[in-house]
């Protein structure tokens, strides 16, 4: 998983970077079975490494990017990211690691998680999280509303120039 | 079982190795997939932690769970109006490197 993070950030191709956050994706599905959450492995394979990563190759075909630029004008900044991101990375690791706590016994997990099945979990959803969850639908509303009028007005900019050549060819008749 | 610091640490590894591409890479894509392996070191935490927390009852373990699901939705939808902007800035600019947009204004 952390070669498949890795290649993420360090391919050159976008197209390779993308399918190896699918790898990665994939193995973080694989831990959550081993996290007793099966219902979010299998959402994390359609949601994540289907629909998501699909729009994500989707774009990267559709615009094109060959290569990314490298690095350009703040170069001398990619040390100092390389610095931060290490101590930030040990910090972090030495805070979860500093105090461990021991696990309950598997027969309370597996009681109490029911392996985390869509029933459990959209018990939680309804009953605790219910505000959430309907913020979520308005989210994923605005979201869809923002997304086609980002494209629309690009449509309607564009609809004149496209038209045009089309109204100076002669009709042909169909069929025959 | 698999100690819950061990997959902790795996989430820190995972989510330093996204911020380090958010801050060296130039494409903006590219940024985005890194955003993306950020959030996921997150709910992998979650979700490591509502198995931790399962000795306090079913109703705080899964609330863990429940809260990866909503992010996920939330994911989904930050990839759509992104890649959107990202799309509509690529037709004008013909580029996906974000430095090239340093003088746009809000």
């Amino acid at each position: 998983m952390i070669v498949g993070a890795v290649g993420v950030i360090t391919l050159k191709q976008p197209v390779h970077a993308a399918l190896s956050l699918v790898g990665t994706l994939l193995t973080l599905a694989t831990i959550y079975v081993g996290l007793e959450a099966h219902f979010l492995a299998s959402i994390q394979v359609i949601v994540y490494a289907g629909a998501i990563m699909v729009l994500f190759l989707f774009v990267i075909m559709l615009l094109n990017i060959q290569q990314d630029p490298g690095p350009g004008a703040f170069t001398w900044l990619r040390p100092l990211a390389y610095t931060l991101a290490g101590l930030v990375g040990i910090a972090l690791i030495m805070a979860v690691t500093s105090d461990p706590r021991p696990l309950p016994d598997a027969a309370v997990i597996q009681n109490t998680m029911d392996g985390g099945s869509p029933d459990a979990i959209g018990t939680a959803l309804f009953s605790e999280f219910v505000l959430a969850f309907q913020l979520v639908g308005v989210l994923l509303l605005t979201g869809i509303i923002g997304a086609v009028s980002l494209v629309e007005r690009k449509a309607a900019s564009q609809a004149p120039e496209a038209s045009s050549p089309q109204e100076e060819r002669p009709l042909e008749t169909v069929g025959s | 079982m698999v100690p819950t610091e061990y997959y902790i640490a795996l989430s820190a590894i995972i989510f330093t190795i996204g911020a380090l591409g958010v801050l060296t890479r130039r494409s903006a894509i590219m940024i985005f997939l890194s955003v993306e392996l950020m959030l996921n070191a997150a709910n992998l935490a979650l979700v490591a932690y509502a198995r931790h927390w399962s000795i306090a009852g079913a109703a705080v373990a899964l609330s863990g769970q429940a809260a990866v699901f909503i992010i996920l939705a939330i994911a989904a939808a930050e990839v759509a109006v992104g890649l959107g902007i990202l799309v509509a800035i690529f037709r004008y600019r013909n580029s996906s490197d974000v430095d090239s947009l340093a003088g746009i204004k809000l």
